[in-house]
Parts: C-alpha cells; sequence; structure tokens
C-alpha cells in the first residue's frame, strides 16, 4: 500500500470540503466533509475529522463521526473516540477507545445457529 | 475487569462450566462466572463474567458484568463492565457496555453503544456502583434476584387488606446506585433489535412498600432490585 507518499494535514489546518487521493495521508487537524483515499488513512490524537470516510486502510487514534467504509482494515486505537457505522472486512477496537455505532464484518456462524 | 488477559489464569478454578456436550435452552441466572463450552440458548444473566470459550456457543440475549468471547454469540449482551470479543470470537448482535474491545480476528456485525465515556478514562475511575447479590443492570431484561426470596404472591390473601412487605429477602439491596454513564448514553435509532425498554415504572409498584425499609431513603429508580418483573423468552427446544 506504501507509495512512498504521505500527506500530513497539520495541526493548524482545517479542510472543509471533499479530499480524495490515491497516497497515504495522516491528519492533526480537522477536516470536514468528505474523504476519500485509495491507501492507508491515520488521524492521529490531534486530529478532528467529521466526515464520511472511504479508505483501504482506516487508523484511527483521534476523534471521527461519520459512515466509514475501509476495503481492508480500520483500527480504532486506545485514544480513539469515534461515532458512526463501520463496513470493513476487520475492525479492531482497542481497550480505552470509544465508538458508538454499528460495526459490519463477516461473520461465519456454524450451520445449526 | 476482567478481559481475557487478565482471566485466563483463573478462569477455570471455582465456576461453573457448560460442557461441550450440554445445551442449556431457557433462562440461566447465577452469581459466579460462567465457562460455556457448550451450548446455551434463550435468556443468560449473571452478576460476573461469561466466557463462551471456542467451542461454545450462546444464541441467547445476555446481560452480565463482563463477558468474553471465543466462541459464537448470537443476541445481544449487555454488560455493566466490559466485553471482549478474542481473536476467535464470533458474534452477532448489539453490545452495550461502557468498555469493549474487538481484537483482530473477531469478527462482529450489530451495534456497539459505550456510551459517553471520555477517551482513555478506564470505567474503573467511575463512580462505584453498589452491586449486592443481584445485580442492577441499567437495562435489558428487569433485574430480580438470583436467589429466591420470598415475594409475596400476585393476589394477596384477600383476609389481608394492604400487601405487607415480606418478612424476609435476603437479597434486597438497600439502595442502588447506579454508574451515571448509562442514563446519559444516547439512543441510537435504528438497526436490529435494541435491548428491551427499561420496565415501565408501573411493574415497580409492588416493590415500592419496602422503600422504608432497610434504611433506603433514596428515591426508588425506574429500575429496581427484585421489581419481580420478568420478561419470558420463548425459546424453541431444539435438539443436536
Amino acid at each position: 500500500m506504501a507509495t512512498g507518499e504521505t500527506g500530513i494535514i497539520g495541526k493548524g489546518i482545517v479542510i472543509k470540503g471533499n479530499l480524495t487521493g490515491g497516497g497515504d495521508l495522516v491528519i492533526e487537524g480537522r477536516v470536514e466533509g468528505q474523504i476519500a483515499l485509495k491507501n492507508h488513512l491515520t488521524i492521529e490524537s490531534t486530529g478532528k475529522v467529521q466526515a464520511d470516510i472511504r479508505a483501504e486502510e482506516l487508523t484511527i487514534n483521534g476523534e471521527a463521526s461519520g459512515n466509514i467504509d475501509a476495503s481492508s482494515r480500520v483500527a480504532i486505537n486506545a485514544s480513539a473516540k469515534v461515532a458512526g457505522d463501520i463496513k470493513a472486512p476487520r475492525v479492531v477496537i482497542e481497550d480505552g477507545a470509544v465508538f458508538n455505532g454499528s460495526i459490519e464484518m463477516d461473520v461465519r456462524l456454524p450451520d445449526d445457529i | 475487569m476482567a478481559t481475557a488477559k487478565e482471566l485466563s489464569a483463573s478462569s477455570n478454578v471455582d465456576n461453573t462450566v457448560v460442557g461441550p456436550s450440554i445445551l442449556i435452552s431457557g433462562r440461566l441466572t447465577g452469581d459466579e462466572d460462567l465457562t460455556v463450552r457448550g451450548r446455551v440458548e434463550g435468556e443468560l444473566t449473571l452478576s460476573r463474567t461469561l466466557i463462551v470459550e471456542p467451542s461454545g456457543v450462546v444464541k441467547a440475549n445476555v446481560a452480565v458484568k463482563n463477558a468474553i468471547v471465543s466462541g459464537v454469540v448470537v443476541g445481544n449482551i449487555n454488560a455493566t463492565e466490559s466485553v471482549e470479543l478474542t481473536r476467535e470470537g464470533r458474534m452477532v448482535g448489539d453490545i452495550r457496555a461502557p468498555r469493549v474491545i474487538i481484537v483482530d480476528g473477531a469478527s462482529f456485525r450489530g451495534r456497539v453503544d459505550m456510551g459517553d465515556v471520555e477517551p482513555g478514562r478506564l470505567p474503573a475511575e467511575r463512580p462505584a456502583v453498589v452491586r449486592p447479590t443481584a445485580v442492577t443492570r441499567p437495562t435489558a431484561t428487569p433485574a430480580r434476584p438470583t436467589i429466591p426470596a420470598a415475594r409475596p404472591m400476585p393476589p394477596p390473601p384477600p383476609s389481608r387488606p394492604t400487601p405487607p412487605p415480606p418478612p424476609a429477602r435476603p437479597s434486597a439491596p438497600p439502595a442502588v446506585t447506579r454508574p451515571s454513564a448509562p442514563i446519559t448514553r444516547p439512543g441510537l435509532g435504528g438497526l436490529g433489535s435494541k435491548p428491551l425498554p427499561p420496565p415501565p415504572p408501573t411493574r415497580v409498584e409492588r416493590a415500592e412498600p419496602q422503600a422504608g425499609q432497610a434504611g433506603s431513603a433514596e428515591p426508588p429508580t425506574p429500575v429496581l432490585v427484585g421489581a419481580g418483573a420478568k420478561k419470558k423468552v420463548v425459546v424453541k427446544k431444539k435438539t443436536r
């Protein structure tokens, strides 16, 4: 997934609108709107995102609200606060994280249930 | 606090195990840890920790203090402390708990409601819950004492004008305080079956005469231990 380029939205930056791109992105500031990224998005602990997010992989250390659609994995780390619905094949919630919303993964249940 | 790691050493000591070939269908309540390696269907209420091992299947609405799921759970889990889905855990249903952990490898479909906890703040730092033998849960099935207490039967004998307070209620707690978090939880609408709403106030009535008893000065909370309200879950018997 690494294309070698990682963009950073710094602490003092506020973006309102749509954000699209192909490389990895680290958000330390604020983003409101929509995010569609081909690769890895990281929301740092200073980052606040109010957006529907589409990415391959998403790591959240800060705050995020909105719906999340990841093609591979979502990691909600201990310092994160997340509200919204998540759709991804793999979702991890660390101890200490706060999450409210729904999660949709593939669940393979036994046949007799 | 009990997570899979913390409990792994002591989980098999002094608790009840539903063995791999056991099927329990109906309502299961208890005051000790329960390990499920077989199958439990219906309704499960524990004041302590439920451990569903990889071979275990729980198809029930669950109300516990802690739940550790390494097997399969279909139904809602309402935990006063924590719910952990381990690497092998699979669950379909809604989780309501102040602390929810989903480990990489676990699969889950449903809603998660952790309330309004500040990030990084452990539930242990919250106001302590007065939790006597009978647990008070914020929602789900109405709390009831797990010890069969002497309770006045619904039609009181006609010779007595007023229903007297029951002579002995060993498990009736004097006062019930609850952590503030569950109350302030925002209701998340939609999707799936929500845990049952708190019982209507009218159900509490029978417990009212006891308010003066046992020095309870606090006003009755909507959910009272021993309110006696029962929610029957109809379970289809299933043979394996």
